[in-house]
């Protein structure tokens, strides 16, 4: 009911004020601009190689109709065209053969009547098909089920050690007063500057040596320690009362007690915007896992879905449908922790 | 069990001077108040004691024994913090709890004290709610009872009522000079609140920028002061002080040596000859009634007298005084006699 009254609203009361227009307006280009490519998407995940090839393209997949003929004794699956014969009646054929621009075509109620047409004077039956082979092959054929559990474990791990370093590293930045504090803090955060493909090098060489290339591991460790992370997490925990703290120590607890049975329970909603954020960037991560990876046995989705782009050939069905199907972990996420990321985002202060 | 004596101590946060030498004795089961205007440095002494913070130089002895490099949670001692820093996540329970898990307490020893503590301060309805659904006078009793349950050697209460309101603070009051006879335990009691000060304590010691200015009974100390700042600092209205020549007209002779007499408000009254003043300002209370009024040579004089009074602004009033009630400091500022 209240979203009903929502979505009805309108400034002009009965009437239309002008704001109304251009609110409606403003919010349907929104609408169209943000969501337009990945309904494209999602739409052409399901198209045929064919269909993807056409020109002007279509938005929704569409696939030729056939019917089943006997021609001679043989039952065929013949494709279907609404054809204009010479005296003018419209009428649909199957084809039989084709020969240069002539094509034999038949009545699939009488297959052996046949007459030639001209390719010109015919235009292909077709209905809305949804090419499903485009996900099923891969999963079945490519191991996306594999490449998809990868995704998975590197994500979860991922997660779970940034979230614990990252809250430690925050902890002693926002709740220990030691020299050189507000420097280490500086430095961490000064990492955000140095953008990966300089480090790509000395962290290969890093991985390498630790023996941890084309394992999971060497994809997980190296992202776990994230500035942003900290950074987020340290600004959060700073509006900790310190007399909790106190407190908690006057109890007899342990620094480590502190940290993991106040602090952390304290800092939930950080942790949840981490916990997404950090999600999303492994999930979606490609540059560094494609480097660190090559059997095919330990592929994540990213780099799987970069197999699909041959050098030769780039087979877009495939690599359209293995792309709606790695998106919907990541909208899954979003959808319901939706209300943590935003009043999670607010408190903290974050972009 | 719970003397407290605290020697030399000192504390310096940087170049800054915020303890200078301590020196006091704390007896067991007693109340000490320690009271003085905000950044004397009454809370800094509170949590050197806590072992929250390490002073710069001194001791502290715990029954005799020196705990200066003892940490906080070792020291035997609870806090009630200003802010009472209940654990927002954790019920009324988990809050009372946490410490005697911590201490690896046996389960029927824990459920036995919570349950004495949580009758004492008729909690008991709301162990298994959080902090943030309790009113204010709740929280407290709250964060008395996760002291309580520590029994520990002595308390230490940090400003507890100033975020309660005047109500309130009146009634919680009471209840902790209860809680102290019936405990019988020793307390520390910081406070800015001079009312909350004088009815508490056994002793008040009153600190002024890092120096402790005096150690006395509540009366003694309002009766007695040591000097100009605990006589200006206890007692409400504050005393006022006159020089010898302006107080000639109700003291004709002052002890040798006077350079500052002081005279409680509550001290003058209506006379035929005394004090002239002129009527600057009149606050009727009901039961008493203030008088702000200048002397001919302009100092402030304040003179609290019961009942209603008839007086006008720019009335003049003659106010005598009984010079046994009189207090005399020398040039020093410290009292004579």
């Amino acid at each position: 009911m209240s979203v009903l009254r929502m979505m009805t609203a309108r400034r002009g009361g009965k009437g239309w004020h002008w704001t109304d227009v251009f609110t409606w307006a403003w919010l349907i280009m929104g609408l169209i601009v943000m969501f337009g490519p990945a309904l494209w998407l999602v739409l052409s995940s399901f198209k045929t190689p064919a269909a993807l090839a056409e020109f002007p393209p279509t938005i929704l997949p569409y696939a030729a109709q056939t019917v089943s003929v006997t021609i001679d004794g043989q039952v065929k699956d013949l494709p279907l065209f609404t054809t204009t014969l010479d005296d003018g009646t419209v009428r649909q054929l199957a084809e039989v053969r084709r020969l240069g621009t002539m094509a034999t075509m038949v009545d699939p109620a009488n297959p052996t009547d046949s007459v030639k047409v001209n390719i010109q004077n015919r235009t292909p039956v077709r209905q809305i098909a949804f090419a499903t082979s485009n996900y099923v092959d891969p999963l079945e054929k490519n191991n996306f089920g594999l490449y998809l559990w990868n995704s998975v474990f590197v994500t979860t791990m991922a997660t779970i050690i940034t979230l614990l370093t990252n809250s430690m590293a925050a902890f002693a930045l926002s709740k220990y007063d030691f020299r050189g504090r507000n420097a280490v803090m500086l430095l961490i955060v000064a990492t955000l500057m140095v953008p990966l493909s300089v480090n790509l090098v000395p962290l290969y060489s890093v991985i390498s040596q630790l023996g941890l290339l084309d394992t999971l591991w060497g994809v997980i460790l190296p992202t776990v320690a994230t500035p942003t992370g900290v950074f987020l997490l340290r600004q959060y925990m700073l509006t900790i009362p310190d007399e909790l703290i106190e407190a908690a120590r006057m109890d007899k607890a342990s620094e480590w007690q502190i940290y993991w049975r106040i602090v952390l329970p304290l800092t939930g909603p950080a942790l949840a915007v981490l916990a997404i954020f950090s999600v999303v960037w492994r999930w979606n991560d490609f540059l560094w896992p494609l480097i660190v990876l090559s059997r095919k046995e330990v592929f994540t989705l990213q780099v799987g879905l970069n197999t699909f782009a041959g050098e030769l050939n780039v087979q877009w069905h495939y690599i359209l449908a293995m792309t709606v199907a790695t998106m919907i972990p990541v909208i899954i996420v979003f959808v319901f922790l939706q209300k943590f990321i935003t009043s999670g985002i607010a408190s903290t202060g974050l972009k | 069990m719970g003397r407290i004596r605290i020697e030399n101590l000192r504390k310096n946060f940087g170049a800054h001077e915020v303890l200078k030498n301590i020196n006091l004795d704390i007896g067991e089961g007693e109340l000490a108040v320690f009271v003085g205007p905000s950044g004397c440095g009454k809370s800094t002494l509170l949590r050197q004691i806590s072992g929250l913070d390490q002073p710069t130089s001194g001791h502290i002895f715990i029954d005799d024994k020196d705990v200066t490099g003892v940490s906080a949670a070792d020291r035997g001692l609870a806090m009630v913090f200003q802010s009472y820093a209940l654990y927002p996540h954790m019920t009324v329970l988990q809050n009372l709890t946490f410490g005697l898990q911590n201490m690896k307490m046996a389960k029927v020893e824990i459920d036995r004290r919570v349950a004495d503590a949580a009758r004492m301060l008729e909690i008991e309805p709301l162990l298994s709610r959080r902090p943030g659904q309790l009113s204010g006078g709740q929280r407290q009793r709250v964060a008395i009872g996760r002291a309580i349950v520590r029994d520990p050697t002595a308390f230490l209460l940090d400003e507890p009522l100033s975020n309660l309101d005047a109500e309130l603070r009146v009634s919680m009051r009471a209840e902790l000079a209860a809680l102290h006879a019936r405990l019988a335990a020793t307390m520390i009691y910081v406070t800015h609140d001079q009312v909350e000060a004088m009815t508490l304590a056994d002793r008040i010691v009153v600190l002024r920028a890092g120096k402790i200015e005096q150690v006395a009974a509540p009366i003694d100390l309002f009766d007695k002061p040591a000097n100009r700042f605990v006589a200006g600092f206890i007692g409400a209205p504050s005393m006022n002080f006159l020089t010898v020549e302006e107080a000639t007209p109700i003291l004709p002779t002052a002890p040798a040596g006077t350079a500052l007499v002081g005279v409680r408000p509550q001290h003058l009254d209506p006379a035929e000859t005394g004090l002239d003043v002129t009527v600057s300002l009149v606050e009727s209370l009901g039961t008493e009634t203030v008088i702000h009024a200048t002397l001919a040579t302009g100092t402030r004089i304040l003179a609290t007298l019961p009942g209603h009074v008839r007086a006008k602004v720019g009335e003049h009033l003659k106010l005598g005084g009984d010079p046994a009630r009189m207090h005399f400091f020398d040039g020093q500022d410290q009292r004579i006699g």
